[in-house]
């Protein structure tokens, strides 16, 4: 049976892209109350062609594909361009005003400045949406000569507010399109789908994160457009299925590139495409053609996404070749390989590690210290009551110092010039370590370590007299060697330092001194040799001059000859080194953060964040939702779980309440909104760290969705029996009334999205609808 | 489930070999338990914890932790009822007992330790109905040594793991139950339910761990009343009445027990101890020998009195002041403002109108009223200004100022009664007072951090400008005042309900504060179930370490890897199978893999919170998820060697299967005498050493033993 779409029907719905529909509901559904279904369907007053038929999915035929992909249509939807219109005005009205600093603004800023002077950075979160940023400010002309002291300080006219702000608002307008788009291709009504796009049109929250430099609107963007491309591959057969899916995980790849919790959206997308699959494996298809079905789908969501992540990286690493404030985060080799900065030490300094070699060891990976030691001794007994060696205290020491020098030594010769070659060290060497400025020996010994007991304690090694000899012989072992007798490289190598007498490695142990060792951080060796803090490696380097000093530098200046531009890392390297960090990155956002707020307060909007006051009047921002729609929104939640309950508990008891298509149509909505929501809002109950309002604007899209079919599935309740009937007209007066409600509540709070109008004590009274929400006000003076 | 099982009755030829194995396994389970089990007679690791609460049961003293009370009740009755007095100190691990009655406790903890094994036997025979997968599960966890040695001890896990036993047995029987049709309101069927319940509720009044256990036996109902739910053969009502008779027996019986648990707690620790100071004011007039217990004070506060102010927050202390002022560079000179947890003369403050230095006659405070606080020994007014409070510098400096009573317009503050209307009278220790800076409109609060030396190591109070700050809660415990009648503080005394719920919102605070330091190492989860490193329990002559039998661990990590394959396989080839029209018969197969697919269901509950949890993790958080990993591989083994005898022929098949069985009974067992050494005790040299009874048996660098 081939329904074939009557065109004339639809005259009010310009936006229909797909050509034809097949219906093959007696196929595929063997229902057992089928009699029940088909009455059911003559009370289905819903115009016919507005529905999907996802019987397309089930039923592949390359016959059908080929005659979908042969016609093309282009049809300009006006609605979309409507929406898209209404949406750039109210993005974009006044978008360079306030010329001030707006919350986040401060940190997007300065990285924007930091990729036009091409300085490295670090940053928790991935780049591509601070690149675009850059990118509009370039275009713009930019210069980077403006310090993003903090929130609220003027911006200077060389700052194109308006070029860098201009990202984030198309973004944002074409949301409100996007959403329009999702909506019309789960094949609701076209009203519901103009309804999801006037909902997130007016509402306040998308309002006020569009118009600052601020990434959640890229963010979601991509996220939307990424799934609307998949639900559009999921529909479609042939070509036009590999391109959707193609194009929806390219956008999904800039998702979670532009912040990580993009990667949710992700795990949707693929979720629908699992889901599409898993029907398919239920119907007759070949096990071949399906096999190969899933592996391309496979592939491309999974290699697309990740190449555009990759390369997104590799674009960052190559905007940024200079050194900058955030270096200490990265490892010696890492910094060496950026211009200035630590390359500009070590330019020059001798590769190899030999007899004689000054040299500072670093603490390879974790937290940046170096191998210290100074003129003071552990106390000789502890708070604890536990005795010390009383020798001199061994650390690891966060900033740079003249006693982070160390001098290598073999320990059976006596000067400690460097000799002509080089005495190099090698893998497997025994040597001693001397203090630079105390020329006092590391040493161990089996004492017990003042932090951590079950660990040796290290010292510079002082002769009491009380039998306690030295023990400080040290094993050059080198980690990532690649022969046996390789040597010991500076910066390069990673080494670990193995006591000879105790089989123990050189550890940093992460834990503090209290005030007798300065709060340095304590060093120990410990007997877990493979801890990754056992690994350092030689940061700056330089061979001991000895007497004759004219003829040893000479000598030195040709040592220096070696090869220096060794550290070279190559794209990959970089890459894996600065994912680790991001990932080992732990956030220090300060706990107790005036305006952060907890997951479970989100869906009553019980907190707003302040984003800028201005200087000189009480005109403010806020980022705040619209109250109606959110509220209605986690009503829809609440209501569609109901339903969803009582649904599976009827069918369970074989009572169809719905059509097929019907229940269908409610768990496509289901999968996409109500798991799209889920997916995007539960996640941070289990986030150790302070959490704002804005964090919730990804789920709260897939809400809006979710709430605009929960109204659709209403009505379709309605009048899908006779007796309610009537009651439709009452709903959609109804549904009106609470729009217009919706758009006035929009216009009452937008004052404090555009931040253009002097508000009195009273205004901020009537605006504060609940007694949790804070606004600021200038004190009277 | 279909309903024809295989039923054992005392004449089947079954009934005796599965008695056999039973026999075989209890027996082994207690001489293994009980083997040295009074060894080493020193404290070994957590007993100091343990033993040190059971003795504060014992002697009634107050005391806080993060665990519910039950095990810890359990164990102090065990120790009282075979004769430990509760005098020894429990110090450190290491301390000998010497004289110390010890061995009743660990007794105690070493035989519910021991029934975990009989209970899972019946677990996996109730789920399977299969003799083979129930040995061999049963079998693993008996050899598994890190479980040998984890429930010997005076601990909690042999104790929580017990009932998790208990409770996860209980649900399987109730499902039988349910499957074989027995109605609602049976006696059997209630008697099960209530068993369940009453597990239900002891798992989790061990440890909250035990709310895992709960979700497992939560879903487990669910997929009962669905199942019954969808034979559409019987009504609706039939379903109703399921779940009627389960939410009574699994939901509010065990909810009355769990209160119960801490009604006894409560009122056996009758006495002051060193828990009181985590307690609010009302909480610590229970205890005897506090000094809030059987005192009096004037109910109102008045201005002119001596007062006392307490900080809200779990463990806060007093507003203390002295004569000592900020160091040079940390805010104004003037004098220090701290919380200080104890009592002592320099926590007293006397309450004065704004403007006056006395009230006209008897004044009563009201919330909303200006007010200003005049430290009683060193005269100076509590005053804060805008400079930055030492450590937390967001906030405000809290200082004492002014002379005799005399300051600025600064030391103005506006008491507000925390949910009350302006004009209401402040109450000693009931109102919850803010105290908000009248000028720089910021609230009183202590931010719990410690100040430096100079600061005596006291807790740094501040003038907090958000005034929502959950800390910024305050109120009066001593109240001096002569004109106004004295009432006793018996009437302040929180009532059980409330002492329940404090004690609650403390215990999870300390949970949350269980955060582990800079630096520190801490175990992870992901180390968890590849063994990769233990926990030494007794160290020196006699070393107890705690670790996993490899064989054991490594064989149920192969298969769950192994089950997750078969599930998705079995999944897709049904799908399959239904899209073509190919029947599949349902057989003892899918019964097995239902089983493991429960089972797995529960490892996974029992193991992946642990990765989203922010607090100190250890080694033993695993053993509960282990318990079904262990399951998961002695039915999957049976699973998969059903498997493949199909596929031979009737011969060869069995002989295959038989070896195989063999083997893996005699591997396990064989590798439990070989790392016995770790829970038994080891002595002499290291196992990297070669002379050492371990050598060559340190499989992994991270092992320490």
């Amino acid at each position: 049976m081939i329904i074939q779409r009557n065109s004339a029907k639809c005259k009010d719905l310009k936006n229909q892209n797909e050509v034809s529909k097949f219906s093959k509901e007696n196929d595929w559904c063997p229902d057992p109350n089928k009699p029940l279904e088909d009455k059911m369907k003559s009370y289905d007053g819903a115009p016919q062609e507005n529905q999907l038929e996802p019987t397309e999915k089930l039923m592949p035929s390359d016959k059908y594909a080929e005659r979908v992909s042969l016609n093309l249509h282009l049809e300009i939807d006006l609605v979309f361009i409507g929406l898209l219109v209404l949406a750039l005005g109210t993005r974009l009205y006044n978008l360079e005003e306030p010329r001030y600093i707006v919350f986040d603004e401060l940190h997007y800023g300065r990285y924007v400045s930091l990729y036009t002077k091409g300085v490295f950075f670090f940053d928790a979160h991935p780049p591509l949406g601070k690149q675009l940023l850059y990118l509009a400010g370039h275009i713009a002309g930019y210069d980077g000569n403006f310090t993003f002291d903090r929130i609220g300080s003027p911006y200077t006219p060389n700052v194109p507010i308006k070029a860098l702000r201009l990202v984030p608002a198309v973004a944002g307008s074409l949301l409100v399109a996007v959403t329009y788009q999702v909506m019309l291709e789960m094949s609701f009504h076209q009203w519901t789908a103009i309804l999801a796009g006037l909902l997130v049109l007016f509402e306040n929250c998308f309002l006020a994160q569009s118009r600052f430099m601020l990434l959640e609107s890229i963010q979601i963007l991509f996220g939307l457009c990424g799934i609307l491309c998949t639900i559009k591959s999921t529909s479609k057969m042939g070509a036009s299925c590999v391109i959707w899916l193609c194009v929806g995980a390219v956008s999904l790849g800039c998702c979670f590139s532009v912040k990580y919790s993009g990667l949710y959206t992700y795990y949707l997308a693929i979720f629908l495409v699992g889901r599409q699959i898993w029907q398919r494996i239920g119907s007759k298809e070949s096990t071949l053609h399906l096999t190969l079905a899933a592996l391309w789908r496979i592939i491309v969501l999974f290699i697309l996404p990740l190449l555009v992540y990759v390369c997104v990286f590799y674009a960052h690493l190559i905007m940024l070749p200079k050194a900058g404030p955030h270096d200490s985060v990265m490892t010696s080799a890492f910094q060496a390989s950026l211009q200035g900065g630590l390359a500009s030490i070590t330019r020059g300094q001798p590769l190899h590690v030999a007899h004689g070699s000054q040299i500072t060891l670093r603490h390879a990976h974790g937290r940046t210290c170096w191998l210290h030691s100074h003129a003071h001794v552990y106390p000789v007994r502890y708070t604890d009551q536990r005795g010390s060696s009383h020798q001199q205290q061994v650390t690891c020491y966060s900033f740079k110092d003249v006693n982070n020098w160390w001098i290598v030594k073999r320990p059976e010769q006596p000067s400690l010039a460097v000799a002509r070659p080089p005495d190099a060290i090698r893998h497997g060497d025994i040597v001693q370590l001397l203090h630079g400025i105390t020329s006092r020996a590391l040493n161990s010994h089996d004492v017990a370590a003042p932090a951590s007991p079950q660990s040796q304690e290290v010292s510079c090694y002082i002769d009491y007299n009380v039998s306690m000899p030295a023990q400080n012989l040290w094993r050059v072992d080198i980690v990532n060697r690649d022969s046996e007798d390789a040597t010991w490289d500076s910066i390069r190598s990673m080494v670990r330092l193995i006591h000879v007498d105790s089989g123990s490695a050189l550890r940093f142990s992460g834990r503090q001194l209290p005030s007798w060792g300065f709060h340095q951080h304590e060093v120990v060796a410990d007997k877990v040799i493979t801890h990754q803090d056992t690994i350092w490696n030689v940061e700056e380097h330089r061979y001991t001059k000895a007497e004759d000093r004219r003829e040893r530098e000479r000598e030195l200046v040709s040592a220096e000859m070696i090869p220096t531009a060794v550290t070279q890392l190559t794209f990959w390297e970089k890459f894996a080194e600065l994912q680790y960090k991001m990932i080992a990155h732990a956030p220090d956002a300060p706990h107790g953060h005036m305006f952060a707020s907890e997951p479970a307060e989100w869906p009553l909007l019980v907190r707003s964040i302040a984003y800028w006051l201005s200087p000189n009047s009480n005109a403010q921002i806020h980022l705040i939702g619209n109250l109606v729609t959110w509220y209605a929104g986690t009503i829809s939640v609440v209501l569609y779980s109901i339903m969803l309950a009582l649904y599976a508990v009827r069918r369970r008891r074989a009572c169809a309440d719905l059509p097929i298509r019907a229940t269908q149509r409610f768990y496509d909505a289901g999968f996409v909104f109500f798991l799209g929501y889920l997916l995007h809002y539960l996640p941070y109950y289990f986030m150790d760290r302070t959490l704002f309002l804005h964090h919730y604007l990804p789920a709260y899209i897939f809400k809006i969705l979710l709430l605009s079919y929960v109204i659709d599935h209403i009505y379709y309740i309605l009048q899908l029996r006779e007796r309610t009937k009537p009651l439709t007209h009452v709903f959609i007066v109804c549904v009106v009334v609470w729009l217009a409600y919706v758009v006035l509540t929009f216009n009452k709070f937008s004052v404090l999205n555009y931040g253009n109008v002097d508000l009195t004590e009273s205004d901020l009274i009537n605006l504060r609808w609940k007694d949790t929400w804070d606004f600021i006000l200038h004190k009277k003076s | 489930m279909s309903a024809k099982k295989p039923k054992i009755t005392s004449t089947s030829p079954n009934y005796k070999i599965w008695w056999t194995a039973f026999a075989l396994i209890c027996g082994v389970t207690f001489l293994t338990r009980f083997y040295k089990v009074l060894e080493p007679d020193h404290i070994c690791w957590d007993e100091t914890h343990f033993g040190k609460m059971a003795s504060w049961y014992i002697n009634r003293t107050f005391f806080f932790d993060v665990h519910p009370p039950l095990g810890k009740m359990l164990i102090a009755l065990s120790g009282k009822l075979t004769g430990y007095d509760g005098t020894f100190p429990f110090e450190k691990p290491g301390d000998k007992y010497d004289d110390a009655r010890y061995e009743g406790m660990r007794m105690f903890c070493t035989t519910l330790g021991a029934l975990i094994i009989p209970l899972t036997f019946l677990t996996i025979w109730e789920m399977t109905k299969s003799l083979d997968s129930t040995f061999l599960g049963t079998l693993l966890l008996l050899c598994d040594v890190g479980f040998l040695t984890l429930n010997r001890y005076i601990l909690l896990d042999p104790i929580l793991l017990f009932f998790m036993s208990c409770s996860i047995f209980g649900a399987f029987k109730v499902r039988s139950l349910t499957d074989e049709g027995y109605g609602p309101f049976s006696t059997r069927m209630l008697a099960w339910q209530t068993f369940l319940g009453a597990s239900l509720a002891c798992t989790i009044s061990v440890k909250f761990v035990g709310l895992f256990v709960v979700l497992f036996v939560g879903l487990r109902t669910v997929a009962d009343l669905w199942n019954v739910l969808g034979d559409l053969q019987k009504p609706v009502s039939l379903t109703i009445k399921h779940l009627i008779g389960r939410s009574i027996t699994l939901i509010i019986f065990p909810g009355m027990l769990y209160v119960f648990f801490f009604w006894i707690h409560l009122t056996v620790l009758s006495k002051s101890g060193n828990g009181d100071g985590f307690y609010s004011s009302g909480f610590q007039a229970r205890l005897q020998g506090n000094s809030l217990h059987n005192a009096s004070a004037p109910k109102l506060v008045a201005y002119g009195a001596q007062i006392t102010l307490k900080n809200h927050r779990t463990g806060g202390g007093y507003l203390h002041s002295h004569h000592h002022l900020f160091p040079a560079g940390v805010g104004a000179r003037q004098q220090q403002i701290t919380t200080y947890t104890h009592k002592d003369e320099n926590n007293r403050w006397i309450i004065k109108p704004f403007d006056r230095e006395a009230a006209d006659g008897v004044v009563v405070v009201r919330s909303g009223d200006l007010v200003r606080f005049t430290h009683l020994t060193t005269g100076r007014n509590l005053h804060s200004h805008r400079e930055r409070a030492p450590i937390t510098t967001k906030c405000m400096q809290v200082t004492g100022y002014g002379e005799d009573g005399v300051g600025d317009a600064n030391d103005v503050w506006k008491i507000i009664i925390s949910g009350a209307k302006d004009g209401e009278e402040v109450q000693t220790v009931r109102s919850r007072l803010m105290i908000v800076h009248y000028l720089q409109a910021c609230v009183l609060t202590t931010t719990g951090k410690q100040l430096p030396k100079w600061g005596y190591e006291q807790q740094e109070v501040a003038c907090n400008p958000n005034l929502r700050d959950k800390n910024a809660l305050w109120n009066v415990e001593d109240n001096i005042f002569e004109d106004l009648p004295k009432v006793s503080f018996e009437a302040y005394a929180s009532g059980f309900v409330e002492r329940f719920i404090e004690s609650h919102a403390v215990m999870f605070q300390g949970n949350a504060g269980l955060k582990p330091k800079e630096g520190e190492v801490t175990s992870q989860p992901w180390q968890w179930p590849i063994n990769y490193r233990g926990q030494f329990f007794s160290g020196s002559a006699h070393r107890i370490y705690l670790l996993g039998n490899p064989v054991v661990w490594w064989g149920n990590l192969v298969f769950l890897v192994i089950f997750i394959m078969i599930y998705v396989i079995n999944s897709i080839r049904d799908k399959r199978a239904e899209a073509l029209g190919i029947h599949l018969q349902d057989g003892k197969e899918r019964r097995l893999l239902n089983a493991a697919g429960w089972c797995f269901a529960g490892w996974a509950l029992h193991y992946v919170p642990f990765w989203a949890m922010g607090r100190v993790l250890y080694f033993h958080h695993y053993f509960p998820a282990l318990v079904f990993s262990s399951m998961i591989t002695g039915i999957l083994t049976e699973y998969l060697l059903t498997s493949i005898k199909s596929y031979l022929s009737t011969e060869i098949g069995r002989t295959m299967y038989h070896c195989v069985m063999g083997v893996a009974v005699s591997t396990t067992v064989y590798s439990f005498y070989l790392f016995s050494p770790l829970a038994y005790g080891m002595s002499g040299p290291l196992a990297h050493e070669p002379n050492s009874t371990m050598a060559g048996l340190k499989w992994l660098e991270s092992w320490e033993f």
